[in-house]
């Protein structure tokens, strides 16, 4: 049934049209809404209790979170640099060797050796070579002063750096030491390709291995150890010695001694060290003066 | 008739309209909420978390806490004083413990003022929506973000106590002054905890949020104090106080703590550090990694800095007679560094770091002046043969110049004074036989030696820049007079020895290394010349000042007087002081007098020197065993003749191989 609206005729009709039921019923409603909202605040509880229902499924982001980020960021790179720390300690406090611990530390990394640690380090050198990295005397002094009190290891460019330094973080003692200077003091001088006349620095010193050897063998046995400090190096060569040369000058109280062995195809130097006395002593016998 | 029955129609009309229109808004809302909620963040629970964040410290290298950055001293509400919670309640939302997250009145009144008065803008954030804001959002102002914050709100609101709202929000809201939290701005500005602020304090302080920076109390007092009246005034209308109470406390002006204020709210070594250990790590480590950085500072001798240089800075003000109020008043800088490691000791980067945080003793780069002469005798001395017995010949001096006009040096006085050994040139400032002196060596050859020890600011190679016209730093030739101290031994200057993490573990430990640039006899010749500018020249006015132990040093001023130094050092602690305007002016007493180093740089130096090695044993420079001493004539450079009795004389220092009286005049 189709119900036509028309104006209301009169103010009576109007006004109880104004007034039905349902324009009552619409009003109540609405001015409860309204003022129980404003009173009871329910829309906002509702929309906060939603809102924190899905709490857990919303991202982790703004200020807060963000500063939260940083954080995890900045304890990511602390724990990276301590953990490359911790692992480059524990290579340098294996190592047997100074290669061992040049090859544990890179460029900037660096590790604090205790004293006995470098100790045991520096024993294994020959004991012809331990001036090259610093004099036996000056070490005992230094690790048994009461300035010294840590010793720092520095990876560098091309080798390491190793500082003694006082409880002020002062340097008292300082050896850098290239990667082919370790490999010289831990295993001697390369043998060289070429031969002994070549050399400018053997020139007049340059005899031939049995006249060498039976000036050698005229020594008294107990200086024979003393002119050759370390022969292995003589052994692990191949081929047959055929001239011997006594370098022109002395370094730290030790003379260079070149072997020079024949192989097929080349000849090979191969360098060790004499004591400079014992050196002298031997020379002696070359010229004939000795006893 | 009608017309009632119009109006009444209308109203019917609009009624129904409205009901339509909020019920549209409600559907439209809850959708809206829908969608948007998806992209909000997360609530982190329990709210405290946000506290949570690991602090890096400072410590000076005596040991005391210099700052923590990130601090927030986080303390219940019971530990608050109850004035500040009312000050800050009735500024920022006196609804709080009523509304759900929304003060619904004051934001339909600031919405109705936004809209329709032209040109304002009025918020009405509630505690809980700035909560909400400092939290999560943003600064800029837009609408979507304002819905956010809203929604927000309403959720910190559903989850969270009132009481635990605003305990986040006090121990989380900046104050400025580096303040994050009501403790930590109650330990800064007044020295004190939050549960002891009195009214007038806590009413100041609840006034800071709203703009921390135009609100500093540090820089604008006067704003500071109308807007704590702002706060006190409030107070009063929503009846947390009566009016009497109110007028009480807007008669008291709360004094701010000054004496932490350096360490605790920033000072020009502390942002020398940050930056240098932010370019080392980056910010995410130095703000938020919870480290522990030993800094080389001396709190000691950093608190002789400040008031050698503000009393220095004050006498230099009587001299101009330069008043409070003025707006340019001339700024200082000091920066002083152990010459035996190179750790910077004390630095002071101007006048008063809360007015310009300007650092001028690392960043200012000014004319040296004679202080830069120095580099110019060491390389004479090393270059030339010369030694300190040389005699040369103070005369006007034209030196040409290709492609530009001849340089015609003249001395500070306008004088010339003849025939002099090279001590007393220096002793006195001669420019016109240092312009002779880099004619022979030429400006690279100088400019070589100021690079070995230490000097980086680019320098222009001219022949002034012997007189020192090329501009350099206070902390670069504090670096470089070390140098000289230590005997050509450079230490580079560092501004912290070790950076450990939360736990302790090193991460960064700086090691002393020495590097020998200089001649060490050399160097000793130059430095027994340095002393008499000390004991007779023209830094006299630091032995006037009764500074007596050995030491050497030299004032530098520009032509224009637009700069005064004085850099010095005994042979344990080098200090550089400078002193002009930051624009180009000059410095220029009232009698109209140029201001020189020597009269306003050397008096701080003395002051501070004398302060700073007050408790260390005297010692004087270690002489080098190849040096002999003789007595020579100032002018002749020969051992003084009975008959010439009277004549200025200089003890001089030589090299083995050095003989005096045998140069000939160059």
């Amino acid at each position: 049934m189709i119900r036509q609206w028309y104006e209301p005729l009169s103010f009576s009709e109007w006004l109880r049209r104004t007034f039905s039921f349902l324009n009552i019923a619409v009003f109540m409603l609405t001015a409860v809404f309204v003022f129980s909202e404003f009173r009871f605040d329910w829309y906002e509880h509702l929309v906060g209790s939603y809102l924190a229902s899905t709490n857990e499924l919303r991202p982790e982001k703004g200020a807060i979170w963000e500063t939260g980020k940083h954080t995890a960021n900045a304890h990511e790179y602390l724990n990276k640099i301590i953990s490359k720390k911790e692992n480059t300690r524990q290579n340098a406090h294996e190592a047997s060797s100074f290669s061992d611990l040049s090859s544990t530390l890179l460029p900037g990394d660096w590790v604090i050796l205790e004293k006995n640690q470098f100790k045991i380090l520096y024993l294994t050198l020959e004991a012809a070579n331990y001036s090259k990295l610093i004099e036996p005397a000056q070490l005992v002094w230094l690790l048994n002063s009461s300035s010294l009190d840590r010793i720092f290891c520095e990876g560098v460019m091309g080798g390491i750096k190793i500082y003694f330094i006082d409880s002020e973080n002062r340097v008292i003692q300082q050896i850098e030491l290239k990667k082919e200077d370790i490999l010289e003091i831990e295993n001697g001088e390369k043998p060289v390709s070429g031969k002994l006349t070549d050399m400018n620095e053997f020139q007049g010193r340059i005899y031939p291995a049995s006249i060498f050897f039976d000036a050698l063998f005229k020594l008294p046995v107990d200086i024979i150890p003393d002119l050759m400090v370390n022969p292995e190096v003589l052994l692990r060569q191949d081929g047959k010695i055929i001239n011997v040369g006594i370098w022109n000058e002395a370094r730290n109280g030790y003379i260079k001694l070149g072997f020079e062995f024949e192989e097929p195809g080349k000849n090979v130097v191969v360098f060790i060290k004499g004591r400079e006395w014992a050196v002298w002593q031997l020379s002696l016998n070359l010229k004939g003066d000795g006893n | 008739m009608n017309l009632m029955m119009k109006g009444l129609l209308i109203a019917r009309g609009v009624f129904f309209f409205a009901v339509i229109l909020v019920s549209l808004g409600c559907i439209l809302g809850t959708v809206l909420i829908f969608f948007v909620s998806k992209d909000l963040p997360k609530l982190p629970s329990p709210l405290s978390r946000i506290i949570e964040t690991p602090q890096t410290q400072i410590f000076a290298a005596t040991g005391q806490a210099l700052i923590t950055l990130g601090e927030r001293k986080t303390i219940p509400l019971n530990m608050v004083s109850q004035d500040f919670i009312n000050a800050i309640l009735a500024t920022e939302d006196h609804r709080f413990f009523e509304h759900h997250g929304i003060n619904k009145l004051r934001t339909l009144k600031g919405l109705y003022v936004t809209l329709f008065e032209s040109g304002r803008v009025q918020g009405a954030s509630s505690i809980t929506q700035q909560l909400a804001k400092n939290l999560f959002f943003s600064f800029e102002k837009t609408y979507r973000r304002k819905v956010k914050e809203l929604l927000v709100a309403l959720q910190i609101e559903a989850s969270n106590t009132k009481e635990e709202i605003l305990h986040a929000y006090i121990n989380q809201i900046h104050f400025g002054a580096g303040a994050q939290g009501v403790e930590k701005a109650a330990n800064v500005f007044f020295g004190k905890s939050a549960l002891d602020l009195t009214l007038p304090e806590a009413a100041l302080l609840a006034g800071l949020p709203k703009s921390p920076t135009n609100y500093n109390p540090y820089r604008h007092y006067d704003r500071a104090l109308k807007r704590r009246d702002t706060v006190l005034k409030r107070m009063v209308q929503v009846g947390f106080i009566s009016d009497l109470e109110a007028r009480q406390a807007t008669l008291i002006t709360p004094e701010l703590h000054y004496e932490q204020s350096d360490s605790r709210t920033g000072s020009y070594f502390l942002d020398a550090l940050i930056k240098d250990l932010i370019q080392k790590y980056g910010e995410d480590v130095i703000f938020h990694g919870g480290i522990k950085v030993f800094a080389t500072i001396d709190t000691r001798l950093q608190s002789y800095a400040q008031k050698s240089l503000k009393k220095g800075l004050e006498r230099l003000d009587a001299m101009m007679e330069i008043k409070d109020d003025q707006a340019e008043c001339p700024q200082g800088a000091l920066v002083a560094i152990d010459t035996g490691s190179g750790a910077v000791k004390a630095m002071v980067g101007g006048r008063d770091y809360y007015k310009s945080e300007f650092n001028r003793a690392m960043n200012s780069r000014r004319q040296p002046g004679s202080g830069f002469k120095p580099f110019l005798y060491y390389s004479a001395l090393r270059d030339l043969g010369f030694n300190p017995a040389t005699v040369m010949t103070d005369k006007p001096v034209i030196i040409p110049v290709k492609g530009a006009a001849d340089w015609k040096p003249l001395n500070f006085n306008r004088q010339f004074s003849g025939d002099m050994i090279l001590k007393k040139a220096l002793t006195d400032s001669v420019n016109t036989i240092a312009a002779q002196m880099v004619e022979k060596l030429s400006p690279e050859t100088v400019i070589g030696t100021a690079r070995l020890c230490g000097i980086q600011s680019p320098l222009q190679p001219v022949y002034s820049v012997a007189l020192g016209t090329s501009p350099v730093s206070p902390f670069e030739m504090a670096t470089a007079y070390s140098v000289f101290a230590t005997l050509g031994v450079l230490h580079e200057p560092f501004l912290f020895w070790r950076v450990e993490d939360a736990f302790g573990r090193i991460i960064f430990e700086h090691i002393v290394q020495e590097k020998k640039v200089l001649d060490t006899v050399t160097t000793y010749q130059l430095v027994d010349m340095m002393k008499s500018v000390i004991d007779q020249g023209s830094g006299r006015s630091i032995r006037e000042l009764g500074f007596s132990r050995a030491a050497a040093g030299k004032t530098g001023t520009t032509d224009s007087f637009n700069d005064a130094w004085f850099t010095g050092f005994t042979p344990t602690l080098c200090t550089s002081v400078w002193t002009g305007f930051d624009k180009e002016k000059k410095l220029i007493d009232v009698r109209g007098v140029g201001i020189t180093g020597g009269k306003s740089a050397a008096p701080i130096w003395a002051d501070f020197m004398m302060n700073a090695l007050k408790s260390d044993p005297e010692r004087d420079f270690p002489i080098p065993d190849t040096i002999r001493f003789e007595t020579v004539d100032a002018i002749t450079g020969c051992i003084p003749e009975k008959e010439k009795e009277g004549r200025e004389v200089f003890t001089i220092p030589l090299k083995s191989e050095q003989q005096v009286c045998r140069e000939e005049l160059p």
